[in-house]
């Protein structure tokens, strides 16, 4: 399996991106985050879905420490299975 | 470039630092470095660019697997004993990591083959054992404006400095001059270097002290200096009659 993006909005100026790392744990997490976020464009959103709890908070840590994304949404979709939804906007 | 599943897990902890992500390692993936000499410095710097994901690397020595070489050359195994040491290295290189290419040169280098085998680098680093080849590198590197680091160890001394011709840093022979003003003892015990550019590292391992020194361009360097001379093709390096221990 490759990295695929899957652009879920072409039409508005800042595009929303999907990204589905349900099964991966830290650091992973962010690898494919932070992959994910360098074939964007500044402004880009992207919406990651994850299911490894701490990586909800270290997402969005690391990627403020890299100055390459900046969270701007959480929605826990799943309690039972534990599902997050997260966007990151590219910086 | 897109990265296989396997790649991204292979180079994660390189991938997750500030200073690599996707786009470094895709440099490095890219890249082309050699290595001149697979004993005991190029035993340890193949390994890590190998696992690093160095994409294209190409292995120069001529010699042959000793035992006596054992004890620090770990890219060699006693199974290896008289294999080319190109081949005996390529063969754990290989197996370390597949990703990357790796181009066998079974030369002596010296004044009349060493742009042919370098010229297409991105980056040179010496492991060689000698002075007049660490001499000889520096002289191919700075005319072909090629960045390189020359480094060496001898009993529990080391140095390292790495030279940058495109952004005009010093020079190994801006510390050194010329090596035939020298004692040939002199030249052991000068032998090898570790560094960053405009400074040496030197080691001193039964101390356990390390010391950096400033150094400056030598305008009348005469490998670098504003009236360099044609070294590589007028220059008597003296290959094989240095000092080994």
């Amino acid at each position: 399996m490759t990295l695929v993006l899957s652009d879920i909005n072409g039409l508005k100026s800042n595009k929303i991106h999907k990204l589905d790392i349900i099964g991966k744990v830290c650091p992973m997490t962010f690898v494919y985050t932070k992959l994910a976020l360098e074939k964007m464009n500044s402004g880009d959103i992207l919406e990651l879905t994850l299911d490894f709890p701490a990586a909800v908070k270290n997402i969005p840590d690391n990627c403020k420490r890299q100055n390459i994304g900046e969270l701007i949404d959480i929605k826990h979709v799943d309690k039972e299975k534990k599902a997050w939804i997260l966007k990151i906007k590219k910086i | 470039m897109d990265f296989t599943e396997e790649q991204i897990e292979r180079y994660s902890r390189q991938i997750v630092l500030k200073e690599i992500g996707g786009v470094g390692q895709a440099k490095l993936l890219n890249s082309k470095i050699t290595i001149i000499g697979c004993g005991g410095l190029g035993s340890p710097v193949a390994y890590y660019l190998t696992a690093a994901g160095i994409g294209n690397i190409k292995l120069v020595d001529f010699d042959t697997v000793d035992i006596s070489n054992l004890h620090r050359q770990i890219l060699h195994f006693t199974k290896d004993l008289n294999k080319n040491k190109t081949q005996s290295a390529y063969e754990k290189l290989h197996e370390l990591n597949p990703d990357v290419k790796i181009e066998l040169v079974n030369k002596i280098l010296l004044p009349d083959n060493i742009k042919d085998i370098i010229e297409d680098s991105d980056f040179v680093i010496d492991g060689s054992d000698n002075i007049p080849t660490k001499m000889l590198i520096n002289d191919a590197c700075v005319n072909l404006n090629i960045p390189f680091t020359i480094a060496g160890v001898i009993r529990f001394n080391g140095q390292i400095i790495t030279v940058n011709p495109k952004k005009k840093t010093a020079c190994y022979r801006c510390v050194f001059g010329d090596i035939t003003e020298h004692e040939p003892s002199m030249s052991c015990s000068q032998a090898g270097i570790i560094g960053l550019t405009n400074r040496m590292l030197f080691l001193d391992l039964l101390k356990y002290r390390f010391s950096f020194i400033k150094i400056a361009k030598n305008e009348n360097c005469i490998a670098c200096g504003d009236n360099p001379k044609n070294l590589i093709e007028t220059y008597d390096y003296n290959i094989g009659d240095a000092c080994f221990e």
